[in-house]
């Protein structure tokens, strides 16, 4: 089976944050929360990079080992979802996530966490496929509609790809390729002039 | 009592305002200064903003937090009272008469302050390990109810324990015969009735005081951090740690004083409804003590 895999080139990356306002609009997801974002460092300085980040749907995910009650859950094609009728809000997983993927909304009390939310590859949640519930608790279900994920659909530049693990690969080793090889090997900037 | 509030409202302040600290600190901007290398420097710095040192600090988190943590807390709910009973059907409770003199142990100000400290403590034990011990229970509904209750519980207990702490200090501090008490453990081991040296409180009565209003205090604030990630990602993964691992020691030694009160001694919860312990009681197991 497919494994579904997120790559974001910076050397495409704009900061438009144009996939940012796609998942959040297209999802309808809860206010205070950003299932994916784009950071920009050396901004307006020489070597300014952005890079738009979501969850990476880890294999071996430090998200669904900390779970303590077990909400969290990955399919064999790689995805991995949260169930919110099960999540407590904890936070255990946003501890342990090396990508800061995991948000929270206001909880019911006390200011508390609610339910976890992230990014679930437009791939839906573990309610019915379709189903009114599903799109309210995880938003739209684009797999299943044989579609890619609204961030990489929408990405101007296609810096954002997502997909089938190996077709990724393949684009961004031709892209890589094309821009010339050792563009950015280690000190070749400095020791041979090239940029 | 004006003595005792004045110092806990102060106690408070203190607290509240290193919340109020740490959350701005937690706003400051991270986005200065990054290197301008390659793309692993650019990485690492990327990583680095984004979720602080996950190498070192997450990665510890998580091998914790997702094999340790709840087998122990797992082991200690287990071991703990198996211990008990095992030490129940060998040794047995102790027996004293109550029916003659009383001696006055527990005014009622301390019992209204014990009480409140065990109804808090007894609910952030219960429903912390519900958390903790999640998985079996299926999360959800009920254990988010848990988590919420634990967080009210805190605020209850974050209030009661400062003035528990200044009410017992003074009876509460070390005493050469504590460690003699240690060794024999109390005399919990042995079926004779032997004065054991103690004073009014004994070395397992003062180490549980520390355990709960010290530790309570740093369980307090680590669980306020926590709970508002109030701090860098790394600090919060830290306090976490410390939460949970001192949480199983409070747990373990919140059982042993749910044993000691409740069977070990037989009728001994008694002396924190009236406040009263018999005469043949103090004696033995409070030898020292000048009543």
């Amino acid at each position: 089976m497919a494994r579904m895999k997120f790559l974001c080139d910076v050397e495409r990356c704009i900061d438009c944050s144009g996939c940012v306002v796609a998942c959040k609009e297209g999802n309808q997801i809860p206010v205070g929360v950003n299932r994916r974002r784009v950071i920009t460092l050396n901004q307006g300085q020489a070597g300014e990079k952005s890079i738009s980040v979501s969850c990476m749907h880890c294999a071996d995910a430090p998200c669904i080992a900390v779970c303590p009650v077990d909400a969290i859950y990955q399919r064999e094609d790689g995805v991995v979802l949260v169930s919110k009728k099960t999540c407590i809000g904890c936070g255990y997983c946003f501890m342990a996530c090396p990508f800061g993927a995991p948000q929270f909304p206001k909880g019911a009390a006390f200011g508390a966490r609610g339910a976890m939310d992230k990014c679930t590859f437009c791939a839906g949640g573990p309610e019915e496929t379709f189903s009114q519930e599903e799109k309210k608790l995880y938003g739209q279900n684009r797999i299943a509609e044989g579609k890619p994920p609204l961030c990489a659909a929408m990405c101007a530049t296609k810096a954002l790809l997502a997909g089938d693990a190996d077709v990724v690969a393949d684009v961004y080793r031709e892209r890589v390729f094309a821009r010339g090889s050792g563009v950015n090997a280690w000190g070749w900037d400095k020791a041979y002039n090239k940029k | 009592m004006q003595r005792l509030i004045l110092p806990g409202a102060v106690l408070s302040a203190v607290l509240a305002a290193s919340f109020v600290i740490g959350a701005n600190a937690a706003g400051a901007d991270l986005l200065v200064n990054f290197a301008q290398g390659s793309s692993a420097d650019y990485y690492k710095d990327l990583i680095a903003f984004i979720t602080g040192d996950w190498q070192q600090f997450g990665r510890l988190f998580t091998e914790l937090q997702g094999q340790v943590f709840w087998k122990v807390f797992l082991a200690v709910i287990t071991i703990v009272p198996l211990a008990f009973f095992l030490h129940y059907l060998v040794i047995g409770a102790m027996e004293f008469s109550h029916d003659g003199e009383q001696v006055l142990f527990f005014p009622l100000f301390a019992r209204i302050i014990h009480l409140i400290a065990a109804i808090s403590f007894g609910l952030l034990a219960l429903t912390g390990l519900m958390v903790i011990l999640g998985k079996f229970l299926g999360g959800g509904t009920l254990v988010r109810t848990a988590r919420y209750i634990h967080i009210g519980a805190a605020i209850v207990f974050a209030c009661d324990a400062p003035l528990m702490f200044l009410m017992w200090v003074k009876d509460m501090l070390p005493a050469v015969y504590d460690i003699k008490w240690l060794f024999i453990l109390g005399g919990y081991l042995s079926k004779q009735k032997k004065p054991v040296p103690a004073g009014k409180y004994n070395a397992g009565q003062k180490m549980w005081f520390w355990g709960a209003t010290v530790g309570g205090g740093v369980m307090a604030y680590t669980g306020y951090v926590i709970w508002n990630m109030g701090a860098s990602l790394d600090t919060v993964r830290l306090y976490v740690i410390v939460h949970n691992a001192l949480g199983a020691g409070l747990v373990a030694f919140f059982l042993t004083h749910l044993y000691m009160s409740l069977f070990a001694i037989k009728g001994s919860l008694n002396s924190m409804i009236t406040g009263y312990k018999p005469k043949s009681e103090v004696d033995i197991l409070h030898s020292r003590y000048k009543y």
